[in-house]
């Protein structure tokens, strides 16, 4: 047990939602308390599109058996089926509380409806403690296989397939686009999206594709290593983050659908030339902005291993702190971090989160929106770059491919232009122990405002020090 | 009216969204969320989506997450522990709420034994609230949690009489809320005979309980107090002989805490629209032992509305229902003029809701746990002027081309007494105004 001030992640039930909402013609029953079902209302605040979430509640209820009220689990299977005709999968999604009080789920198949019966998509593997991006993982993996009926033939020309973000990933639709552009230049077709843009029949015919390119490795990686087991198709797994890396990917998938690599090569000059713009914001800027510059970076998996290699090697700013809150990819991410800094760590609490950053001083974090409090606290800029975010912008920007590494200078050209100057005065303080001990009692996220305003007071106070009177005075 | 109970699954708000407003609403109050990841992500998600201004994320320092693993369940009073370090670092704590479900329980925590811990260990009151709590009449409304810990408030008032803490009560100490309402009171009347009041609610709309209260003292009636307060020590005594004027429908659990302690609650409306305000104070005045007639008060506050009355006439409101508060709300605008095409109520207490059922006008239709698609279709059909909607429904009505509002919005505006009355008319006209002048733009 562990007692925190924000989560990074969801519940398994939420990341198995998000998988199944991001592809159509896939219907969830939620097995949950009513109280527990927030996924529709979230749905709609962040999506903003008035679809509403094909979600439905199956609440667990203690009524008598005889009650035609929602709560039975076969009812209200047959419910979804008769309501939504055009269903392709119906995934059974149990809740923490469902989980919990080890509910009998039983094996149930669904009704025929005109004569098509959707397939019916269960988990064996949920568990109350599981976290929201490995369930939205193997959710993934799973309802491929359900919609795997037979080995469809492979496309006469080089097609691949996308894995990328789900729903809420910031500017998700967007890193997709961006990468099918870029697939369209090099001359290879997109054969799917998965699963954000998905049909549910799409799911089926993933092998047509030669290869998978993983845009967003926590929630593609095994369903690709279950496509390469079984159809021998190949993958790309090189982030397209960063001009490097995008390049570097699309060589890749060029070697792996036998292209001509001169033709790729050219392709990507030509979008070095016209798109990417972060290799020439990088020439453009004198090396002084860049120089002895820190930056922490903090996120799930993809976006800080891709913008750190960025920042650290296209940029050239020094990253001195760079961490991931997906502990189940504890390994990888610390084996893939060390190729450009030593600062890595792994952590799941906010606040702990925030004394790693503190400590490393950066003068730039690049976070998810949990992040925000750190940055503010140590009065430097900030990027929520990474999931999760709490923006939800209509229109989305890309943060891969070629776009998105100019969405990326933008970004840095507008918090790096200004030099943090340390404010005047501020050296002359001096702290006394007894402040000093009380500073350290203040949650770590909220220490660097604190000692802030206790500056203040005693600047406002003419005191050449920071007592332990000032310091609470400024605190009540 | 008739009542049709749907037996469908109501597109309600989970209850524990408002754990963060509430752990802004109250000072010096440690909020603990025990329950696993879920609780802690839903409340977190749910106050990032509803806040108006989510830059900068400000994280609330006095609400904590106490997130469980379920597969190595926490040994007894290793949650209270915790919590007592985390009250440690904070100065000032007055309170702490546990607020712990049905996962919780289902881990193996018991709540009230780590909240008798945690009160012993730090001298200070703990109380837990259950959002999954069992209830008499079955169903979710958004707001049971404000509910539950209204209720856990009642609990910390303290019990003497009020008429012996008139005497001991030191002026200074009054500083709060009623300070000015109180002091002019007691002065006006102050061996009289009348009994105290506590008004109970408006948890989320501040100001509510200030409002309600000048309008009883022009009544004639004394306002002890009210709960919630947004500090403890302010809290009124409740007690035997304490008269308890509920303002929200959904304070069911909250009034029977305050009846098992002995003091009346007054069954009437609630203080909603005029009729219901008018209905509200003499009824309280009545319990209080002070007799009065709203009627000439009443009369000018309809004819104050009078223009906006006009506006709302004829009006078709539909209310998919969420908080509770839809009940009232159709039947003061159903007074006004509008026509109410349906309430949802996902659920509905008919025992304590008696009065407020008996009021509802004779053409509203109330339907019992509605199931929301069908809704969706009744509205599609219907095509109401304005939806009073329910969160999942907002936005796919709004697509579908209605005009919506959440009751929530009603709630931040504030919507008691006369004053409030006036405020959910203007809100209605405002939308159904800038909805015209969308809707003239040539696009």
């Amino acid at each position: 047990m562990r007692l925190l001030r924000g989560v990074y992640e969801g519940p398994q039930s939420h990341g198995i939602l998000r998988t199944a909402t991001s592809i159509r013609g896939v219907h969830a029953l939620l097995r949950a308390l009513p109280g527990e079902a927030y996924f529709p209302t979230l749905y709609g605040a962040r999506e903003r599109t008035g679809r509403m979430a094909p979600v439905t509640l199956s609440p667990m209820r203690t009524e008598p058996e005889d009650s035609m009220a929602p709560g039975s689990l076969d009812r209200d299977l047959s419910g979804v089926v008769r309501r939504h005709p055009k269903t392709e999968a119906v995934v059974l999604v149990r809740s923490e509380a469902s989980l919990l009080r080890e509910e009998n789920i039983p094996v149930t198949s669904l009704p025929e409806k005109e004569n098509r019966k959707p397939t019916l998509v269960t988990f064996s593997w949920e568990s109350p403690g599981m976290k929201e991006t490995e369930a939205a993982e193997l959710a993934l993996e799973d309802l491929i296989r359900s919609q795997m009926h037979e080995t469809p033939e492979r496309s006469p020309y080089p097609t691949v397939n996308l894995f990328g973000p789900p729903i809420f990933g910031p500017g998700a639709a967007a890193e997709y686009a961006e990468a099918e552009r870029l697939l369209d230049l090099i001359g290879v077709e997109v054969n799917a999206r998965a699963p954000l843009g998905a049909d549910a029949r799409d799911l089926g015919r993933l092998p047509r594709a030669w290869a998978n390119v993983l845009l967003y490795r926590e929630v593609g990686e095994s369903a690709t290593l279950f496509l390469q087991d079984e159809f021998g198709m190949p993958r790309v797994t090189t982030p397209m983050i960063g001009a490097a890396g995008t390049g570097a990917a699309l060589r890749a998938l060029g070697e792996l659908c036998q292209l001509d690599p001169k033709s790729v090569q050219r392709t990507i000059w030509a979008e070095l030339a016209r798109t990417a713009k972060l290799p020439w914001y990088a020439r453009l800027e004198p090396p002084e902005t860049f120089r002895n510059r820190k930056v922490a970076i903090f996120g799930d998996f993809t976006y800080p291993l891709g913008l750190g290699y960025a920042l650290a090697r296209e940029v050239g700013l020094e990253v001195v702190a760079c961490g991931t809150y997906l502990t189940h990819l504890e390994r990888d991410f610390l084996f893939h971090a060390h190729t450009f800094t030593e600062g890595t760590f792994v952590e799941e609490d906010p606040e702990a989160v925030a004394a790693r950053i503190e400590a490393a001083e950066p003068d730039l974090i690049v976070g998810t929106y949990l992040e925000e409090g750190v940055a503010d606290s140590l009065g430097v800029p900030f990027l929520p770059l990474c999931p999760p975010a709490a923006e939800r912008p209509f229109v989305e920007r890309p943060l891969m491919g070629y776009a998105g590494s100019s969405v990326l200078a933008d970004a840095l050209d507008n918090v790096l232009r200004w030099r943090t100057r340390e404010p005047a005065g501020e050296a002359g303080i001096r702290w006394t122990d007894g402040a000093l001990q009380e500073v350290a009692s203040v949650p770590p996220f909220l220490r660097g405002r604190a000692r802030r305003l206790a500056e203040d007071r005693a600047r406002q106070r003419d005191s050449e020090e920071v007592t332990r009177e000032i310091f609470l005075e400024s605190r009540s | 009216m008739t009542i049709l109970n749907e037996s469908g699954i109501p597109d309600v708000l989970p209850p524990l969204h408002a754990v963060d407003a509430l752990a802004e609403r109250f000072e010096n109050v440690l909020v603990v969320v025990a329950g696993t990841q879920a609780e802690a992500h839903l409340v977190q998600c749910l106050s990032a989506a509803r806040s108006q201004n989510p830059s900068p994320f400000r994280h609330n320092p006095r609400l904590v997450f106490a997130v469980l693993d379920p597969d190595a369940p926490p040994q007894q009073g290793l949650l209270a522990s915790r919590i007592v370090e985390s009250a440690a670092g904070m100065r000032g704590t007055d309170l702490v709420l546990l607020v712990a479900g049905r996962s919780a329980e289902s881990i193996g925590v018991d709540a009230a034994f780590e909240a008798r811990l945690v009160a012993r260990k730090l001298d200070l009151p703990a109380e837990v609230v259950n959002p999954d709590a069992p209830r008499e009449v079955p169903g979710t409304l958004s707001t049971d949690l404000e509910d539950g810990v209204i209720a856990a408030l009642v609990n910390l008032c303290p019990k003497r009489r009020t008429s012996d803490l008139v005497q001991t009560a030191s002026p200074a100490k009054r500083g709060g809320l009623f300070g000015g309402l109180l002091g002019r009171g007691r002065e006006a009347q102050d061996s009289g005979d009348g009994r105290p009041v506590v008004l109970l609610g408006g948890a989320l709309s501040p100001g509510a309980a200030q409002g309600l209260a000048a309008e009883l003292l022009r009544a004639g009636v004394e306002v002890a107090g009210a709960v919630p307060e947004s500090r403890i020590e302010e809290l009124p005594p409740l007690g035997e002989g304490t008269v308890v004027a509920v303002m929200d429908p959904n304070l069911k659990a909250a009034a029977t805490v305050a009846e098992r302690r002995g003091a009346t609650v007054v069954r009437t409306l609630m203080p909603i629209g005029v009729d219901g305000t008018a209905r509200f104070v003499q009824d309280v005045a009545e319990e209080a032992g002070s007799r009065t007639s709203e009627a000439v008060r009443a009369r000018s506050a309809w004819e104050d509305l009078g223009a906006l009355r006009n506006r709302i006439r004829g009006k078709r409101i539909f209310f998919a229902g969420d908080t509770g508060l839809e009940i009232p709300l159709a039947r003061f605008l159903a007074d006004a003029g509008a026509v109410v095409l349906e309430v949802g109520a996902p659920r509905l207490d008919r025992r304590f809701l008696a009065a407020e059922l008996q009021a509802l006008g004779p053409d509203v239709d109330v339907v019992v746990a509605p199931d929301y698609r069908g809704q969706a279709d009744r509205i599609d059909e219907a095509r109401p002027d304005v939806v009073i909607t329910s969160p999942g429904l907002h936005l796919p009505l709004i697509a579908r081309g209605h005009l919506c509002r959440s009751p929530r919005d009603f709630l931040e505006a504030g919507l008691y007494g006369y004053g409030g009355a006036r405020t959910i008319l203007e809100l209605l006209v405002h939308t159904m105004e800038r909805a015209a002048a969308l809707d003239s733009l040539n696009l």
